[in-house]
């Protein structure tokens, strides 16, 4: 990672993540029928990537929360939704829950004993290799040559142990929706012409 | 690739991307796909950055000190079945070697509960499904999907949906409503479930078949295209019918699913029923309070959006005099013997 990237990094993981789960449940309350909160969380997150600078962004949480909007507003008007009525559903969008941010923004005891939680509850193996990896800072080569195991299987556990993460933070206090992901790629994209477009 | 990725198969390959990036530095053509899978979507690179933040968030587990063991932070076993699908929901899409002895752990489960499409007043969507099948929801409509390897389920929790099945013979597409199941191979058909009424089938092509109810000696029955099936109610108070497919002509087929269309068609239904039927989809209410005139048949073809349109165009005909107040139009025959003629 280069420098650049690890400090946006930074950034991220102390500035916005931490608003992920509010801005999770403002979506899953008020987006429109057919637009998927995670859509709109990973194009919001591409948007804060791709920005030459964070610096002037001064209160992160409602940037966060007008960025998903704009994303929204992106997705509604190529998603095929007929409104039969006249009254703008957007409307229902004007007025995030903006309130005053009460998160923490540097990684306190809660948050670890949260961390530790989450990987205590990952599959065997996986905890195995991931603690190994982050937590004693072995190198993949080395949690190979200990688990006998190829490097192959042990970078298949941390993408693991990665997915697990995000499943439990972004999703924290939201176990239900960690199931019903079960069957979501049952369901064609609801903006189904949109497929591939790219974002100009 | 005929599909769009799910939020959570980015999810994944930003897991893969991210793990890869830890192993070690990237081979040029590892840089190339990394650069080709970033560029592929708008939402790769949010992803990415995600999955990065948390991998260094896991860091700082660190704290925690050369002894942790995570054995110490393990929750009480959870309910089997919430423990075993979080193995299932990561091992789904993984595609890797050692996905497989998870994958295997998810054999027998208890599916998941679904994804739920819906509605608001005043709304139609068309829902496209993984397989090719399209559901159009009507207004104020709810559906939960779960496909499973054996069957297409989709269940009408509430509203009208027009059902487009693509054919798969290997994996029948059912529909349950109120316990009922309707299954078929390929077909289209609409199911009505509103809260006042018996729940309403109509088959437009294809064929669609009735389970039996429970505990029901009779078979299994078939309904062909242009046909029409109210289901028996088991509610309290209302005795059981018979149900017994009706022919239905194909205009009335037409007529019954212009909603499909953002319209509505009647033929000779009541004022009053047709006022009932606007009111599904908007907020604005038609109020005949004068019973002959909410009694008179109507005819015609209505943008279901308008009903103030639909109001005006009945008053011409009616000889009617109509007000609008706010969100009611109120339709009133202008006669001054009014109360006299009883």
């Amino acid at each position: 990672m280069s420098d650049a990237d690890r400090q946006r990094t930074r950034w991220f993981l102390r500035n916005i993540l931490p608003h992920e789960p509010a801005l999770r449940g403002w979506l899953s309350r008020s987006a429109p029928p057919g637009v998927d909160p995670g859509d709109v969380i990973q194009e919001a997150y591409t948007i804060l990537a791709e920005l030459e600078s964070v610096d002037g962004i001064i209160h992160p949480r409602a940037y966060l929360f007008q960025v998903a909007r704009s994303v929204i507003v992106r997705h509604v008007r190529r998603a095929r939704i007929v409104p039969i009525h006249t009254v703008d559903d957007l409307e229902r969008l004007e007025h995030p829950d903006d309130a005053a941010s009460p998160e923490q923004h540097t990684i306190d005891r809660d948050e670890l004993r949260r961390l530790a939680h989450a990987i205590a509850a990952m599959p065997h193996k996986t905890r195995e290799a991931f603690v190994l990896r982050r937590v004693k800072g072995l190198s993949q080569r080395e949690i190979a040559a200990r688990m006998r195991i190829s490097e192959n299987t042990v970078e298949t556990h941390i993408s693991r142990g990665v997915s697990f993460l995000i499943d439990w933070f972004g999703r924290s206090g939201n176990r239900r929706s960690q199931t019903s992901r079960n069957t979501e790629p049952e369901i064609a994209a609801l903006d189904g012409r949109a497929r591939h477009q790219s974002r100009h | 690739m005929a599909e769009r990725d799910t939020s959570r198969d980015i999810d994944q390959a930003a897991s893969d991307w991210t793990a890869r990036l830890d192993r070690g530095p990237l081979t040029p053509e590892g840089e190339e796909a990394l650069q080709a899978w970033l560029d592929g979507d708008p939402r790769s690179r949010g992803a990415l950055l995600r999955a990065r933040a948390l991998s260094m968030f896991s860091e700082s587990a660190q704290a925690l000190g050369p002894d942790f063991d995570p054995a110490d932070f393990e929750e009480p076993p959870p309910p089997r079945w919430a423990g075993l699908s979080r193995r299932q929901a990561l091992a789904w899409g993984g595609g890797a070697a050692a996905a497989a002895s998870l994958v295997a752990l998810g054999v027998g489960l208890p599916a998941a509960a679904g994804t739920l499409i819906s509605t608001d007043r005043g709304e139609i969507r068309l829902a496209p499904l993984k397989d090719g099948s399209t559901v159009l929801l009507n207004t104020e409509t709810r559906i939960r999907v779960k496909y499973s390897a054996g069957e297409r389920r989709v269940t009408l929790l509430k509203g009208e949906a027009y059902f487009s099945v693509a054919r798969d013979e290997t994996r029948p597409f059912v529909v349950e409503v109120d316990g009922r199941r309707l299954s078929t191979v390929q077909a289209g058909f609409r199911v009505r479930k509103l809260d006042a009424d018996p729940v309403d089938v109509l088959v437009n092509q294809g064929e669609v078949d009735l389970a039996a109810p429970r505990r029901a000696t009779v078979e299994t029955m078939a309904l062909t295209a242009n046909t029409r099936l109210t289901l028996s109610a088991p509610g309290v108070g209302r005795p059981a019918v018979a149900e017994r497919p009706q022919p239905i002509a194909p205009e009335a087929v037409t007529r019954e699913l212009a909603w499909r269309e953002g319209k509505l068609a009647f033929e000779g239904e009541t004022l009053k029923q047709a006022a009932d039927a606007f009111a599904r989809y908007s907020d604005t209410r038609i109020q005949v309070p004068d019973p002959d005139l909410a009694r008179e048949p109507v005819t015609g073809l209505f943008a279901a959006n308008d009903p103030a349109g639909f109001g005006r165009a009945v008053a011409r005909v009616f000889d009617a005099r109509l007000e609008q107040k706010g969100d009611e139009v109120i339709l009133t025959r202008d006669r001054t013997r009014a109360s006299g003629s009883h």
